[in-house]
Parts: structure tokens; sequence; C-alpha cells
């Protein structure tokens, strides 16, 4: 629910948010967990039966938390939401996510920087998956035109016996700016991780991706995943690390790095450590242009060059 | 008219295509027949214009206009347009999507599905992706429904029945029946005999080199007696051929 004096700011960052690909409809629903942050102040926020949500006012922006009770299935994903109007500042969001055993959520959550020309966003997840939990979080952000963004978003999770993680961070509808995604996951037994990191970059866009998966337990298994489009005079540097610490673990990181013009810069290092002789790694990585089997078959079709890019870039980073 | 005077184009100092001349009408249907490796789909690709097959000699006109500096994109502007014997995959994009070209084709629903109907792929295929999920089959039905979307006026297809199910030439014959009906030019290289029979005009390559010209009837049999019993795989020496090179 929104609160009555920031009606016309929840309109504002409604209207980047449904850019970005968001319902922005969905903050007014009861029977939706939803949070929307605007600088430094909780604008809108809504709960149901069995998810605690607390906030509170920090300096330079909030922090959240927020735990989904043992044994409760939250139907709707819950929504956030993170604004930031002004082109000047730095925004600190904390969010600490907590899922009982056997409890399930899915998250959706949405960062609109639509006019930052000199601004910084500072994210810091800190999730834990108890038993048998199951969480979804996807990550979809939407910057200014101009590339005055920084945003670091770090995520850290821990995941109990069974329980299933999916993380996803797209950056792929707008420009970037400066951008370093950290994903960290520890595993105990038979967990199950995913993590993916997908971004488009364009003109002198910077991104550095750390993604790093801990197979602690037994039969704990993962994939870390990036993909990213570089064009103009973009940079990305990308790591992705895996350590098998435990008997029949299994890991495998992917890097795909797809490059169009004479003047990016881009690297990847898949990094892979083994401590248990039944651990099971690996790794595929590549950087190169665009497919040109691909572009051909679409430009023999009559698209031109950089529609049938678009259309590729739009599937691989769907 | 689509004229291609001799071609030669060689890769890893070898002679793929030799002295090449060859005359496609409009409107007709032809069959390109030939052993594996004599250069039939090489030929395509230096048709399409693709970045693999433009260092070649020779001319290629269609009409008037001549192609040889034009790229792919231009080529299929003025009508030309490939369906790749291997077609190639591409994640994240829905048959829906791929069939429309990303909306460009403005296409309707009926369209699309009646187009997935004649290469016999039901309605539930249009959310399904064109990665590697498809069938080998499949993936060349979505590639021979998307032609007959494009409305190309020369369309070379490549082997469009391999992978294919033999119980399935009904559905290869009724997508160029469709072509054939909307004007289009249909290069088909085959090597299926009954596929081959639908053209209006048959060539055979062998060794980079267009051997013989006649109607599918002629060159098949002309092919099986000769071809079958050749030393020369892709070595012709062209007064050892009775029926000689075709202009
Ligand atoms: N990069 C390359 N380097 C060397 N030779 C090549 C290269 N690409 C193709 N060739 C050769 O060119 C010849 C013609 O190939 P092409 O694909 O045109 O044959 P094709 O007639 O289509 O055969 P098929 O019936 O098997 O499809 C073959 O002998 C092939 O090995
Ligand atoms: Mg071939």
């Amino acid at each position: 629910m929104i609160e009555s004096n920031y009606q016309r700011e929840f309109e504002k960052i409604a209207e980047y948010y449904e850019k970005s690909g968001g319902d922005a409809s969905r903050f007014l629903r009861r029977d939706i967990v939803s949070i929307i942050v605007s600088g430094d102040k909780v604008i809108g926020r809504n709960t149901v039966e069995g998810v605690e949500l607390k906030a509170k006012g920090l300096e330079n922006g909030v922090e959240i938390w927020l735990e989904v009770k043992d044994g409760i299935q939250v139907e709707n994903p819950i929504h956030l939401c993170t604004g930031y109007l002004k082109p000047e500042g730095t925004q600190l969001v904390l969010i600490h996510t907590k899922l009982g055993k056997a409890a399930k959520a899915n998250f959706l959550s949405h960062c609109v920087f639509p006019n930052g020309k000199e601004f910084t966003h500072r994210m810091i997840s800190d999730i834990e998956l108890s038993e048998s939990a199951k969480m979804s979080y996807e990550d979809v952000h939407f910057h200014s035109k101009d590339g005055g963004v920084t945003v670091e978003a770090i995520y850290n999770a821990h995941l109990g016996e069974k329980s299933v993680f999916r993380n996803t961070f797209h950056l792929t509808k707008t420009r970037v700016g400066k951008l370093k995604v950290e994903m960290k996951v520890n595993l105990d037994k038979e967990a199950v991780a995913e993590i993916e990191s997908k971004v488009y970059e364009k003109q002198d866009d910077y991104v550095e991706i750390i993604e790093e998966l801990n197979l602690n337990g037994e039969r704990s298994s993962g994939i870390a995943k990036s993909v990213v489009f570089a064009t103009d005079s973009s940079k990305a540097r990308i790591i992705n690390r895996a350590y098998g610490n435990a008997p029949y673990a299994r890991g495998h990181i992917e890097c795909k790095e797809i490059v169009k013009g004479g003047n990016v810069n881009v690297g990847t290092i898949p990094e892979l450590y083994v401590k248990d002789e039944k651990a099971e790694l690996t790794h595929e990585a590549s950087i190169g242009r665009m497919n040109v089997k691909q572009l051909e078959t679409l430009m023999a079709k009559g698209l031109t060059e950089n529609e049938a890019i678009e259309l590729i870039v739009k599937g691989m980073l769907k | 008219m689509l004229a291609l005077k001799r071609i030669r184009y060689e890769k890893s100092e070898r002679v793929i295509l030799r002295n090449m001349t060859i005359e496609f009408e409009d409107g007709k249907i032809y069959a390109m027949l030939g052993n594996n490796g004599v250069g039939k789909s090489t030929l395509a690709g230096i048709i399409m214009g693709l970045e693999n097959y433009r260092e070649h000699t020779g001319e290629l006109y269609l009409d008037d206009i001549s192609l040889k500096d034009l790229g792919v994109f231009e080529r299929a502007k003025l009508g030309i347009t490939l369906a790749l014997q291997e077609p190639v995959r591409f994640e994240g994009i829905t048959i829906d999507e791929y069939l429309n070209l990303g909306g460009k084709l403005r296409l309707s629903q009926d369209e699309i599905a009646e187009a997935l109907k004649l290469v016999g792929l039901s309605k539930e295929y249009l959310g399904r992706y064109v990665d590697s999920t498809l069938s080998g089959g499949e993936r060349k039905r979505v590639e021979l429904a998307s032609i007959v979307l494009i409305k190309p006026k020369i369309v070379i297809l490549d082997e469009p029945d391999s992978g294919i199910d033999i119980m399935s030439n009904e559905m290869i014959k009724a997508v160029v029946g469709k072509l054939k009906k909307a004007g289009s030019t249909v290069i088909m290289i085959t090597h299926r005999e009954e596929i081959a029979m639908m053209a209006d005009e048959a060539y055979l390559m062998c060794g980079g080199r267009l051997l013989a010209s006649g109607t599918p009837q002629e060159i098949v049999a002309f092919y099986k007696k000769l071809c079958d019993s050749c030393d020369h795989i892709n070595k012709p020496e062209s007064e050892k051929i009775r029926g000689g090179e075709a202009k």
C-alpha cells in the first residue's frame, strides 16, 4: 500500500517500473507482498500472513528484513522496487531475507534509476534458506541513458540442506553505467543453486561480475552463468568460480561474452577448485563475435545486421 | 534471371568450384544434383553472398544487377534467400518470433499457423524455442515455414529433405508447390529422386562444375548410369563424359 503523502513519487517510479517490464498495479494489491523504496524512504509496503516485513531508514538508504515463516508458501511473487529519481547522490539498500523450513517464495525486484547522472546505488543482500526452502530472486535494472549510474549489487546466500535457490540479475534494456555484481552462494548438503547474470553493454559501460559457488555439502549442485553482450567501447571483467568441497558435489560455470565493435575490452576467468576427489566441476567459456551463421540466416530473410543482432541478443539475454 | 558466369572458388588451396556457369529463369523449379562434396552448398553460399564464400572470381547477375559487391542483406532485399542444409539454432527465440522475424513481417497468427500446418507442425510449436530442443527434422520444417512466409523471389533450398522422414516427401512437395504458385524461383539441392522429379529442370554437378542439364528424368537417368560407375569422383574430365558440359 502506498503512503498517501508519497502518491506522486510512487507514480513517477511506477512509470519507469513499467518501462522496465514490471506491472505497477501489483503494488496496490493486498494479496501481494511488496515494498517500494524511493531514495532513503519506504514509500509503500504490504505483507501477507506468514511473511514478516520490517524496514528502517538509514542515513543514505534503507534496511529491510523479510522473513517467510516455516512452511509458508507465498503464492504471488514478492515485489520489491527500489527507485531513485534525483540525478545525484548515493543510496544504500541492505536486505536480509530468511526463508523458514520448507518455505517457498519468489521475488521480483526492479531497480529504477532513470535520471542518474552521478548516482551510486549499493545493495547488499544476505539470504538464508532453511532446510528444503525454495527461493527465486530476479533482479531487473533500469538505468539512465547517460551512463551516470554506478551500481554495486552484492548477494551472499546460505543454502540449507536440500534447499533450492535461483538468482538472476538482468540489465539488458538500458545503459549500464558502471556495474559490479557479486553473487556468492554457500551450499549445504543436497542444496541446489542456479545463479545467472545477463548484461547488455553500450558505449563506455563497465561491468564486473563475480559469481561463486561454494559446494560445501555432499551432493550439493550449482550452476553459475554469465552472459555479456559488449558493444562500442565497453569493458567487462568476469570471474566465475566454483569450489567442490564435498563428495559428489557437482558444479558448472559458464561465461559467454559476445563482442561487437573494435573498441571493446572484455575478459573472463573461470576458476575451479576441488577439495574432494569425488566432487566434479566443469566450465565453459567463450568470447567472440556474434555467430555469423545466425546473423546471416536472419539477414537472408531480410533483417538488417542491426535488426538481426537485436533479435539474437534479445533471445540470448532473455 | 539469375546468372552465374565462370565462378571459381578456392578454399585451403583446393579448387571447390572451377568454372561454374549456370542460369536460373524466373518462376522455375530447379533440382541440383551431384555427389557429396561436388560443391552444391558452396554454390548456394556464393549466390547468397555468405561471408565464407565471398572470395571467388567470376560474375553473378540478377537480371542486370551485379550481385558481386552486395552483402547478404542487400541480396535478400532483392528477393534472394537461402535455407541452409544445416539450419542454425537460436537460444531464446520462439518459433513464433522467428517466423515473424521479431515482428518485422507483421504476420497474423492465422498466416503463421497456416505455414506451420503446411510443414506439418501444430500450433503448439509456436511457443517452442528455435534452439537445440527441436529435433533436426523439426528445425528443418521451421525453416521451410519461414521461407514460405517471406515469399522470396529466388530461394535456394539446400537439401530440404535431409533429416525429414521419407513419409514427408508430400510435405516438401506442398512447400515447393506453394512457392511456385507464388511465383518464386526455387533451386532445390537434393539427393532424393522423388523430390528432384518435381523440378522443371535439373542440373548435375561434378567436381565444382556443371556437368549436364536437362529434364529431371534425363538427369536422374544420366546420373545413375554414369556417376555410379564413375572412377574419377569430383575430377571430371569432360571428354570422357557424354552429354558434356551444359552451356
Ligand atoms: N573450409 C574448407 N576447407 C577445405 N575444403 C572445404 C572447406 N569447406 C568446404 N570444403 C570442401 O568443398 C567441397 C564442396 O563442399 P560442399 O559443401 O559445397 O559440397 P556439397 O555438394 O554441398 O556436398 P553434400 O552433398 O555432402 O552436402 C567439399 O569437398 C568440402 O570438403
Ligand atoms: Mg551440401
